[in-house]
């Protein structure tokens, strides 16, 4: 690394007016940078213009390369700020688009070395530019390789990915050949190629037998960090899970008890708790709520609700709901609540969305019903089951088992698709 | 499912695994005398040496176990393998569960269980299942049905060409799973197709071996994430 003594040239910048008002705190703002932050960041610290703080800078590097010093020093200690500060001076390079960062990081730099190599020529023999000038490619890889550790770099990474990404992944990429390319030529002076060879042998058995030593504890302390994340993911969950059993399960059980003497009710609570704990317990993330397979269960979990006995409900594929999908679900609905009401558990529903069809069944195992012998104003099987099915291009029948009856609804996918909203379905069948 | 059957011979040995003692004390209440309990298990390794020293007949089986490798009674199916009944049958096994997480199902499905009952099953339906699994057929709720119909894209209208395809269903298959999912019982599925009985059982048993021998991606995806191949 370049070893300079103190970063002296800083109390020699011009001390401005606007110092006196209230100062900001010394950090690096994410926008209006060119490399690091450090000059916007002095600058708003010390009220002056940015160009001047980057000009003391810049000629600071050919003060034996004191200015790099300096700014690595500043750089490594001085704080990202967290608000993304806009230098209040003067707005010189405010709203910098991104993909120009990379390329000023790569002039910056280059005037850098440039400057470090017309200083060593100034002063010729005493300076030996075959020290210096690996020794400043070095310092080039490591700023431009490190600078991707940075917050500011590493956020700009996960939000925008893409070119950014490409465009970080390639910074890191030139600091460290960079910083290697420094290496070797410090270490082979003078030596060409074939000190090359043997001084890149070296090397590789140092950083192999290093890498062998070092390998038992990084292993053990990556085991480590992970033991340790998992643990606490844990402890989340567990956390989790205890709150939800306390505001369901418990409250459920403590009805329960109350409720002792109703042996319906104590079934219709278990119930409704059971299969709210199953939906937690093992529901993964469905798709929009807006599916047909959500409104069905919704639907069949209300019914259940409301008379306490359960349906066993059986959805296979799935599809966005329209308009034939919710009349669908609406004389699905009456079908259960006739099942329930006028027939015997088991009730089973299977609903089958196919591609071009969508099939719904609902069975009970009572004594069952005979259509004609109904009523007109009776169930609302006639005009809330086969009629809205019927008026959305789908057909219901209904027929008598040995145990039981059932419904079965058919609507075609393509003709659900091409009534959107024809009919609104105003009728009220509750 | 309460057909009246043949007299058995023998009453079916029964080995209860399940680590809730409430529950299997109410199993045993539910059965009737066709059915002799010969032994009970808490967890996984428990439950291999209790089968390998009774010999059931068939296995009731809960799919969350402790103990084992951690996969519950697929764990106690794979300790089990090669152990035969007293009648020299292998031993059979009838998963039952509070899930209805269908990769818990499948999982323990895959691992040789001929069958699935939840068990909110009343105890008639119960009887009917253990007998249909100690002769060999395979049980499927209508809940398994469904999955069935969805993991074979049979709902989709995935049918195969020839019956011994193992990644879809055959016409017939797919025609008894949708009436199972109906909530039709064999019997009344017999009736509805025009078949008998064992034609039923005939064409559940080759969809339950499908569901255990096939490659299809929805039953393998996970298989794969629990380390079951």
């Amino acid at each position: 690394m370049v070893i300079v003594p103190t970063p002296y040239e800083l109390p020699q910048l011009p001390i401005g007016p606007g110092e006196h008002q209230s100062v900001p705190r010394l950090s690096r703002p994410a926008q209006g940078r060119y490399i690091g932050g450090v000059c916007a960041g002095l600058a708003e610290h010390l009220g002056l213009n940015v160009r001047h703080v980057r000009l003391a800078f810049v000629l600071g590097c050919f003060a034996g390369g004191a200015g790099i010093a300096a700014y690595l020093f500043l750089w490594a200690l001085t704080p990202q700020s967290l608000e993304t500060a806009v230098p209040r001076t003067q707005p010189v390079a405010t709203g910098r688009p991104v993909n120009e960062s990379l390329r000023n990081l790569v002039v910056g730099l280059v005037l850098l070395v440039v400057g470090g190599v017309l200083f060593a020529q100034q002063h010729g023999v005493n300076l030996r530019l075959g020290i210096l000038l690996p020794l400043l490619t070095v310092a080039g890889g490591a700023v431009l390789a490190w600078s991707q550790l940075d917050d500011a770099e590493r956020g700009k990474w996960l939000v925008r990915g893409g070119a950014d990404r490409r465009a970080g992944l390639v910074s890191l990429g030139i600091g460290i050949a960079l910083a290697t390319v420094g290496i070797v030529v410090l270490a082979t002076q003078g030596r060409g190629l074939a000190g090359l060879w043997d001084v890149g042998i070296a090397a590789v058995a140092v950083l192999a037998g290093a890498g062998l030593i070092a390998a038992p504890w990084g292993v053990r302390f990556w085991g480590d960090l992970r033991a340790e994340q998992a643990q606490r993911i844990r402890e989340t969950e567990r956390a989790d899970i205890a709150g939800h059993l306390h505001d369901s399960v418990l409250q459920t059980l403590a009805l329960i008890q109350r409720k002792a003497e109703d042996p319906a009710e104590v079934t219709r609570l278990a119930r409704a708790q059971e299969r709210e704990l199953r939906g937690w317990l093992y529901a993964g993330p469905r798709g929009s709520q807006a599916s047909l397979a959500s409104a069905v269960t919704e639907v069949a979990h209300e019914v259940e609700d409301l008379h306490g006995t359960p349906i066993e409900l059986v959805v296979t594929g799935d599809r966005p709901l329209d308009a034939g999908g919710s009349a669908l679900v609406r004389a699905l609905r009456e079908a259960l609540l006739n099942a329930v009401r006028h027939g015997a558990a088991p009730v089973s529903a299977y609903v089958e969305v196919g591609s071009e069809l969508v099939e719904a069944f609902v069975r009970d195992h009572g004594p069952g019903f005979d259509l004609d012998a109904v009523p007109e104003d009776r169930f609302g099987v006639r005009q809330s089951i086969l009629g809205r099915m019927s008026r959305h291009g789908g057909s219901a029948a209904l027929r008598r088992l040995e145990h039981g009856t059932e419904v079965s609804l058919s609507l075609p996918v393509t003709a659900a698709e091409s009534h959107p909203v024809a009919q609104p379905d105003s009728e009220g069948t509750r | 499912m309460t057909e009246p059957r043949s007299v058995q011979p023998a009453p079916i040995r029964l080995v209860l695994v399940d680590d809730h003692r409430m529950f299997r004390s109410g199993v045993k209440a539910e059965l009737d005398e066709s059915m002799v309990i010969v032994g009970e298990a808490g967890d996984v390794d428990a439950a291999i040496v209790v089968v390998a020293e009774t010999r059931p007949d068939v296995v009731l089986l809960d799919v969350h176990l402790p103990g084992g490798n951690g996969n519950g009674g697929s764990d106690v199916i794979s300790g089990s393998y090669g152990v035969t009944a007293e009648s020299g049958e292998p031993v059979r096994f009838l998963a039952l569960s509070v899930s209805d997480a269908a990769e818990d199902v499948i999982a323990v499905i895959r691992a040789g269980a001929r069958g699935y009952v939840t068990k909110t099953i009343n105890g008639s339906d119960l009887t009917t299942a253990i007998r249909r699994v100690a002769d060999g057929d395979a049980v499927f709720s209508p809940r398994l049905a469904g999955f069935v119909l969805d993991a074979f894209g049979a709902a989709a209208g995935e049918v195969a060409v020839i019956d011994e395809e193992l990644d879809r269903l055959s016409t017939r298959e797919r025609e008894v799973m949708r009436l199972i999912a109906r909530g039709y019982q064999y019997k009344e599925v017999a009736k509805e197709l025009f078949i008998s009985i064992k034609t039923v059982e005939t064409h559940v048993s080759s969809v339950l071996r499908k569901l255990q021998l096939s490659s299809r991606h929805e039953l393998t995806a996970w298989a794969v994430g629990r380390r079951l191949l």
